[in-house]
């Protein structure tokens, strides 16, 4: 009997081996396969699951926080002001993933980033054990004041506004209509956040992709900023050349004309046709410049290039290549003042008017102003760095003068931005899309002397009124929010970042 | 009273382990899931130690001499168990602790009761009718209750048994009697076939009854898993009483032919093996219990993701049939490996007992509960593991499940009574040694 006790001993421990085997092969050689597979909402629900730190803006408003729940998901994620930072703090939905900021710095708030550090406390060897609050909570450069003011100018009207520091590429203010609340698709109800989601897709002007940074438009004259730039940079002996005073601008290759807005008669040297902002004097201009070196200049200002924002897939702005003018010189002209196919986002107008504002430089946009551990102290800040050298500081210089003239001067298009103390330069920008509709810009920056804030503003689809409307719709935006920023009622306790 | 022997001080060092290992796991677990200590930290300490120390003075009195280990390794894996179901659910925590109660109860109870273990060989008629009685209460109309599609509760009241743990019990001691009684019988062939002596079926006959009766009864209740068990502790059983290596040939036979027929006739069998071979064809429904228990054990690697840390609130049954996967998703691969050796030790602890006892019947008893310790653990984590079809059988004192608590530890005490009753004599003819050695130096 003892024989047979013995081999069944034996026997059992063969079956525990197989156990041992078996579990060796699920946990370390199919681990990978399992985890990848798409039936596996593990890694999901873990990275959903982690405590989140919270997003709060530069001055100190809470704009995304994670409140514990009772139910699987753990925590519920919560934007206490709405649609206000929909498109700069993005959502994060358990069906829909996440975007904006939420998706940039994923990392950076569930903490999985966080350096691996020997506990020095018994508060920071529980965190070790429970691997639980390695979150860490963001700090934007937007300010919710000047949202605020941003949003409260766009009321009820569809459009985008961006400000920025010229300084440092800090973004101040990012804001468009229609917006929705994040809110909405990132409950733990999932058969609401899915009808929530169908109704926002439904929207027009897509709404679920940020206008400010994914979406273009014709600049229009706003481009006129490029142009003149190439003049100094390319061929500055352009800037003597005094242009006809015409209403039609006869163009090369075919009997079209390019026509000012509403048959105006304008010319005369470049500051005066920047002033007022004459179409068939940039158009002479652009023919005059060639295609090369104005896709030059064009590049040189960020176009064709998808901007470094810490936002995710933020759109690239358009001109054409230069070897598409060739055959095509009417392009040319029109290109010149931003039409045709030229196509541009909010951001990267407000990028042109930040490239002039600090002497030919664009600093690299962004949202992150620094990164706060769960025990509140400062772990990292973010260090602006230079994202292009568009120009010399030279050509900038001559660019703000001819920008100061747009508002000062009384033939100027962009008076209406005129904030008494303060020297605003600025340009006009009324694109015709071709369906007798206009989309109204206004990019500007002040103090023209000492930038600290450059703005970028379009208001789509406006009906089609008079050349101007760049001015009379949109400049009124940029100056309030400019004024806003420099009065300090907007601005953060200490400039973020500040060089 | 005298000095305890060493067994026992041996005994009360590994409970001293226990509590210590237990009350960590306890507070990393609540550390995990919830990011501090959990509130009745204190209570929990004091409760395992004060249930484990009721069971080491009982054993002081009552059995002495027995074996040191299983009782503190019963303990932990207790513990082990407890801190898992309380990570899953505070009810069902609190239930457990009230069963761990009642395990050390009938525990104690065992050990008085049975003072000696050739005792019960003599109630072997009334535990093969106890064994069926019970197995046969969760047929009964209004007291029987499906549960996942097998029929083996009974409930009264609110309060739910499973009496097909018992009855594993009493159906072994049954058959470790008879075994013994006709061993020679049964190993020797009577009746000439041709060139073959073979056995005379007569004395096969209670045997074959009691075996063919229980795994009728176990299929009609669907419990595949406890059938399986069952049948391999008879085979086991003669085999070891007989010492004829065929009636594991013969068992083999009768374990397709019974499969096969399952297969054919029962629904519930059949969508399980489907479920094992191919989970992937039906994931949210069959198979789902499955691939959750095998993307729970792939995501525990090699060290686990922590206790408390791992996101078990979508594993189906997560607090009986698959904690293993649980145990496996957060304490990884030698967590796992850890609480496998915890069984190999308490089974091979028991075949130890079987191994130095002198009288057959005890040999064979101790042989069959070591069995059944060791089949359930392979039968259920296999099944988790996908190494052969899931089968809800209960984790061995791991599992949430009263029943499943209070038999394994009346197996535990049968097994310890056995030990003592084994190293009494030869302890006392030590000490006579002794002091005759003493004597004539």
């Amino acid at each position: 009997m003892n024989r047979q006790i013995r081999l069944l001993g034996i026997g059992l421990i063969v079956l525990f081996v197989a156990l041992f085997a078996q579990l060796n092969y699920t946990q370390l050689v199919r681990a990978k396969a399992l985890e990848a597979n798409p039936l596996n909402s593990n890694a999901v629900v873990k990275e959903y699951t982690a405590q989140r730190g919270d997003i709060v803006s530069a001055d100190g408003v809470t704009l995304a926080t994670s409140v514990p729940t009772n139910d699987q998901l753990k925590y519920l994620r919560k934007y206490p002001k709405g649609a206000l930072f929909a498109q700069i703090t993005g959502y994060f939905s358990f069906i829909y993933g996440s975007d904006g900021a939420e998706r940039t710095y994923d990392k950076v708030l569930t903490g999985s980033k966080s350096p691996f550090k020997l506990p020095t406390s018994l508060s920071g060897l529980r965190n070790l054990l429970t691997n639980r609050n390695q979150s860490q909570s963001i700090t934007l450069t937007t300010l919710y004041k000047l949202q605020l003011v941003a949003q409260d100018q766009l009321k009820g009207r569809t459009g985008s506004v961006v400000a920025l520091d010229p300084r440092t590429g800090a973004i101040l203010a990012m804001y468009s209509n229609p917006t929705f609340d994040p809110n909405s698709i990132s409950s733990h109800n999932l058969a609401a956040d899915q009808a929530n989601y169908k109704a926002i897709t439904q929207m027009p002007g897509g709404v679920l992709d940020p206008p400010a940074y994914r979406q273009t438009w014709f600049p229009g004259s706003t481009f006129k900023v490029i142009t003149s730039s190439a003049v100094y940079d390319h061929k500055p002996a352009l800037t003597t050349k005094t242009y006809p005073y015409l209403s039609a601008l006869p163009l090369p290759q075919t009997t079209n004309e390019l026509h000012n807005f509403g048959g105006e008669v304008c010319g005369g040297q470049l500051p005066q046709l920047f002033t007022v902002s004459c179409d068939t004097g940039f158009g002479q201009i652009g023919l005059d410049l060639g295609g090369v070196a104005l896709n030059l200049e064009a590049n040189a200002f960020g176009f064709n290039q998808v901007p470094p924002i810490d936002l995710p897939f933020a759109a690239k702005s358009f001109f054409p290549a230069a070897a598409s003018f060739v055959l095509d010189q009417p392009s040319l002209a029109y290109s010149a003042i931003g039409q045709q196919n030229v196509q541009a986002t909010p951001l990267q107008m407000a990028l042109v008017a930040a490239a002039i504002a600090d002497r030919g430089q664009i600093m690299t946009p962004h949202v992150l102003g620094h990164v706060t551990n769960s025990q509140n102290q400062v772990v990292s800040t973010y260090q602006p760095k230079v994202w292009k050298d568009v120009t010399s500081a030279a050509t900038a210089a001559q660019m703000t003068q001819l920008m100061i003239s747009v508002v000062n001067s009384p033939d100027g298009t962009g008076t209406l931005a005129q904030i008494p103390g303060v020297q605003v330069a600025a340009k006009t920008g009324t694109a015709q899309t071709g369906t007798g509709k206009i989309d109204a810009w206004f990019i500007a920056f002040a103090p023209a002397n000492n930038p600290t804030i450059a703005v970028s503003v379009v208001l789509p689809n406006q009906p089609s009124e008079n050349e101007y409307q760049g001015g009379t719709l949109a400049a009124p935006i940029a100056k309030a929010v400019i004024e806003a920023y420099l009065s300090g009622s907007a601005a953060p306790a200490q400039p973020s970042g500040a060089p | 009273m005298t000095r305890a022997p060493a067994r026992r001080r041996t005994e009360l060092g590994l409970i001293f382990l226990v509590v210590i290992l237990t009350g960590g796991l306890y507070a990393l677990a609540g550390l995990g899931k919830a990011g501090n200590l959990p509130a009745n930290m204190g209570p929990f300490l004091v409760i395992i130690f004060g249930l484990l120390l009721i069971g080491h003075l009982a054993m002081r009195r009552l059995a002495p001499n027995a074996d040191p280990i299983l009782l503190p390794t019963a303990g932990l894996l207790n513990g082990i168990g407890y801190v898992f179901i309380a990570r899953l659910s505070t009810h069902e925590a609190r239930l457990q602790a009230v069963w761990t109660a009642a395990g050390i109860g009938a525990f104690v109870a065992t050990l008085a009761l049975v003072k000696r273990a050739r005792d019960l060989e003599r109630f072997r008629y009334t535990f093969a009718f106890l064994g069926i009685g019970l197995l046969l209460l969760p047929l009964l109309p209004h007291l029987g209750e499906d549960i996942n599609g097998a029929r083996l509760w009974i409930h009264v009241g609110s309060f739910n048994f499973q009496p097909g743990e018992i009855a594993k019990l009493a159906l072994a001691i049954f058959f470790a009697s008879v075994l013994v009684e006709r061993a020679d019988l049964l190993s020797k062939g009577t009746r000439r076939v041709g060139r073959f002596l073979v056995l005379d079926p007569r004395y096969l006959a209670p045997i074959l009854a009691a075996w063919g009766l229980s795994l009728v009864i176990f299929l009609a209740e669907n419990d595949l898993g406890s059938s399986f068990l069952f049948f391999a502790l008879f085979i086991g059983l003669l085999w070891v009483a007989t010492g004829r290596a065929y009636y594991l040939g013969l068992g083999a036979v009768l374990f397709a032919i019974g499969s096969f027929l399952a297969l054919k006739v029962i629904g519930h069998a059949h969508s399980r093996v489907q479920s094992w071979l191919d989970p992937w064809a039906h994931p949210s429904t069959t198979g789902y219990q499955i691939i959750q228990g095998q993307f729970a054990i792939a995501a525990g690697g090699l060290f686990g993701q922590g206790p408390g840390q791992s996101n078990a609130s979508h594993i189906p049954e997560a607090s009986t049939d698959l904690i293993f996967a649980v145990i496996a998703a957060e304490l990884g691969l030698v967590g796992a490996t850890a609480l496998l050796l915890g069984y190999i030790l308490m089974v091979g602890s028991g075949l130890r007992i079987a191994v130095r006892c002198e009288r057959q019947f005890e040999k064979l008893l101790a042989t069959g509960l070591s069995l059944i310790l060791g089949v359930q653990t392979f039968v259920i984590v296999a099944g988790v593991t996908r190494l052969i079809p899931l089968t809800g059988v209960t984790l061995p004192f791991v599992s949430y499940g009263g029943s499943s608590l209070i038999a394994n530890y009346i197996l535990l005490a049968l097994l310890l009574r056995i030990s003592h009753d084994t190293e009494t004599p030869r302890l006392v003819e030590q000490a006579f040694d002794v002091e005759l050695r003493g004597v004539t130096a």
